[in-house]
């Protein structure tokens, strides 16, 4: 397997939330430009650890974290790092697809303008256009970009949340479950788009299904009652796992 | 076995079924008897305060016949000027105009009875109308002059002229004088459009609403000013700023408090800070405003939070995931979808702003003002003050126009709600 350079590394991150510990001792490597699958139970602190990457569990009251993040060879989680920044470097893409109740364009325009990218309106709608042809929804939507988001199918709805995040030229993009909601030939749709933007930038991707992780991912981390039990290339996971769990779970025999 | 069981639960269901629905109905009755217990009492009570109130838009005038001379109005070099027209004797060519239709009255009590049944204010009311169209001077004029309010009510039916002579306003004498002059047609009720234009008098034929509402829109405005963004702000930062701990807890234990705390107790707040240790100006709207201010802030931060709270997190999620900041998540998406709710709970603070007089009185809203203010600063006094002054004055005719000022205070209240509902639809609409 060709080496990548690693984009992001986990050292020894633990999650409590209150007195409750959700995550511990996880140490991973996310190599860049690949796309990382993250497998396991509900329950099992996938989403948890997602949010470590960007810093978004800073939000819910009670949640610590401890370890080492580094994105960069720079720690994540240092005393002088702003978090706001980490999440504008590192996107996220949540389950639900959850546009603004604003214009397409203002969706897509926001992520730009408050990072103050531009100041022209021409670049603003350059840079809208073109997050719009990668997730290649140029072409239907070209003509209603001043419709409310909230009006498309919820699979478009995701794809303009993909382009929301790809917008602002993440270096690296977070994905918690984006195809749960959507009917098989959106999630396809999704699954082409997520592996075109593997070329530009690192994603990592939780799912619950076996063949979508198997089909887009390079690697895949499995993770169990909070803790990584095992993370390989995407093809030795689902042939020859070295953990018995992994391989209960992966042929559905717990889980 | 399956097969065996099921049909005995359809039976258990139905029958449970049968007593559920009889429960819904009995529900359904109390509930639409209940609604309809309280639309029939505000019908009563709205008719009834219709009933008094709608006839004090009428006031009844009396036509006479006056000719104001050239002195009254032009000074030596034939200017008008409002010095003489100062010293005229307007009161005296109205009643002169009076008299004249009543020759046969005689003597100092029986003429002065005579002058009482024109308004003690129809003088300055001339005066006024004269100063604008001093091409009237010098000729014949017929011109309406507001009655007394004592005839304006017994031309209304409002007089209980069966008793005796001594227990009422009127004297028989003047009772023939008012029959003698609608019989001849010199009696008319038009519109009283100076309840609409003028602030509150001693005579009740000359007292209107437009100072107490002027006083009312200004403080309310104040209020508006100073307690959205405040309120809006603290909910925010209550909901997303605040650390939790102890001292959020006891902030927010003391908004909910502040919220049941009587209004009167912010009224003299308002008169121990504002007036005398930043000495404000007393009676000014706004004080009131400031005071109104304090009094809807809990009410408000505490619907504001609700309404930010029923915000989905997924929206501010979107937008911390994106890089925003958290004040930028706050304003650009979760306060423009929380605004509808926000503005239910202002309307519901405005609304208990509007009706309230207990503060307002400790801050000196309560005196008798009759110019209609026309800055925050001016003396004033506000609607529901108003309708308590009139309708704790002996004159007939003030109890009338406290009714009126009611009917104007709802209508007051129904445009405000109406403006809320739209403002409410549009936010909807756009977000
Ligand atoms: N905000 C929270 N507060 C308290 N506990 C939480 C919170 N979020 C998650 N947890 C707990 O942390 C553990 C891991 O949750 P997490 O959401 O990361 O699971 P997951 O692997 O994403 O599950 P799923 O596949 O169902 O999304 C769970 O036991 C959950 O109860
Ligand atoms: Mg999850």
């Amino acid at each position: 397997m060709e080496k990548y350079p690693n984009k992001m590394t986990v050292c020894d991150v633990s999650v409590h939330y209150g007195d409750k510990r959700a995550l511990g001792g996880v140490s991973l490597d996310i190599p860049e430009n690949q796309i990382i699958a993250l497998i396991g139970a509900s329950g099992c602190g996938k989403s948890t650890f997602l949010r470590c990457l960007n810093r978004m569990n800073d939000e819910i009251s009670g949640c610590r974290v401890a370890g080492e993040i580094l994105l960069d060879e720079q720690n994540i989680y240092a005393q002088n790092v702003d978090p706001v920044l980490m999440r504008a470097r590192v996107g996220m893409v949540f389950q639900k697809p959850n546009p603004f109740p604003k214009s397409i364009f203002d969706n897509i325009a926001f992520g730009p303008r408050i990072h103050e990218i531009t100041q022209s309106e021409a670049e603003l709608k350059d840079i809208v256009h073109s997050a719009l042809e990668r997730v290649g929804m140029i072409d239907e939507v070209k003509n209603r970009l001043g419709d409310s988001a909230i009006g498309l199918s919820s699979g478009q709805q995701q794809r303009i949340c993909i382009a929301r995040a790809v917008a602002i030229a993440p270096e690296g993009v977070l994905m918690d479950e984006p195809c749960s909601a959507l009917d098989p030939i959106a999630t396809a749709k999704i699954e082409g788009l997520i592996e075109a933007l593997a070329a530009d930038y690192t994603i990592v991707i939780v799912t619950h299904s076996m063949q979508q992780a198997a089909r887009i991912s390079q690697r895949s981390a499995f993770f169990h009652l909070g803790e990584l039990i095992e993370v390989d290339g995407t093809s030795k996971i689902f042939t020859s796992p070295n953990d018995p769990r992994t391989e209960n779970y992966i042929t559905g025999r717990f889980g | 076995m399956e097969t065996k069981i099921s049909p005995r639960y359809t039976d258990m269901i139905t029958r449970s079924l049968k007593r559920r629905h009889r429960k819904e109905t009995c529900l359904r009755f109390f509930g639409l008897t209940s609604i309809l217990f309280g639309l029939a009492f505000l019908v009563i009570l709205l008719g009834n305060i219709a009933n008094n109130g709608l006839s004090a838009l009428l006031q009844t005038y009396v036509e006479l016949e006056v000719t104001v001379p050239d002195s009254a109005l032009l000074d030596a070099e034939g200017k008008v000027s409002e010095e003489v027209a100062f010293d005229t004797n307007w009161d005296g060519l109205v009643k002169k105009g009076l008299r004249a239709k009543f020759p046969d009255a005689s003597g100092m009590r029986e003429r002065r009875a005579l002058d009482q049944l024109v308004s003690a204010n129809a003088g300055f009311d001339f005066k006024t109308r004269i100063l604008h169209n001093p091409e009237l001077l010098n000729q014949p004029l017929t011109v309406w002059f507001k009655t007394s309010d004592e005839v304006d009510q017994y031309v209304k039916g409002n007089m209980n002229v069966s008793v005796d002579e001594s227990q009422r306003r009127l004297s028989d004498q003047q009772l023939a004088w008012i029959d003698e002059l609608a019989a001849s047609g010199l009696l008319e009720r038009r519109f009283n459009t100076s309840f609409f234009t003028q602030a509150d008098s001693r005579e009740p034929e000359s007292a209107g609403i437009l100072g107490a509402a002027m006083g009312s829109a200004m403080a309310i405005l104040v209020m508006l000013v100073l307690t959205l963004p405040l309120a809006v702000m603290s909910a925010i930062y209550l909901e997303y700023f605040a650390k939790p701990g102890r001292v959020t807890d006891f902030i927010e234990v003391n908004i909910n408090n502040l919220a049941a705390v009587p209004s009167i107790v912010f009224g003299l707040l308002g008169l121990a800070v504002f007036l005398n240790f930043f000495q404000m100006p007393r009676s000014a709207p706004l004080v009131g405003g400031m005071v109104l201010s304090l009094m809807t802030l809990p009410t408000i931060i505490i619907a504001s939070r609700a309404a930010i709270r029923a915000v989905p997190s997924s929206i501010r999620d979107a937008a911390l995931g994106l890089g925003a900041s958290n004040m930028q998540a706050a304003l650009d998406h979760v306060l423009p979808m929380a605004m509808p709710g926000v503005l239910t709970g202002t309307i519901i603070g405005v609304a208990q702003a509007l009706g309230e007089s207990a503060p307002l009185l400790m801050i000196g809203m309560v005196a008798f003002i009759v110019d209609v203010p026309t800055t925050v600063t001016d003396p004033a006094t506000v609607m529901p003050v108003q309708i308590f002054i009139w309708s704790n004055s002996a004159e007939r005719a003030f109890y009338e126009k406290a009714s009126l000022a009611i009917l104007f205070l709802v209508l007051f209240l129904i445009v405000m709600n109406l403006t809320a509902v739209l403002l409410r639809r549009h936010f909807e609409r756009h977000h």
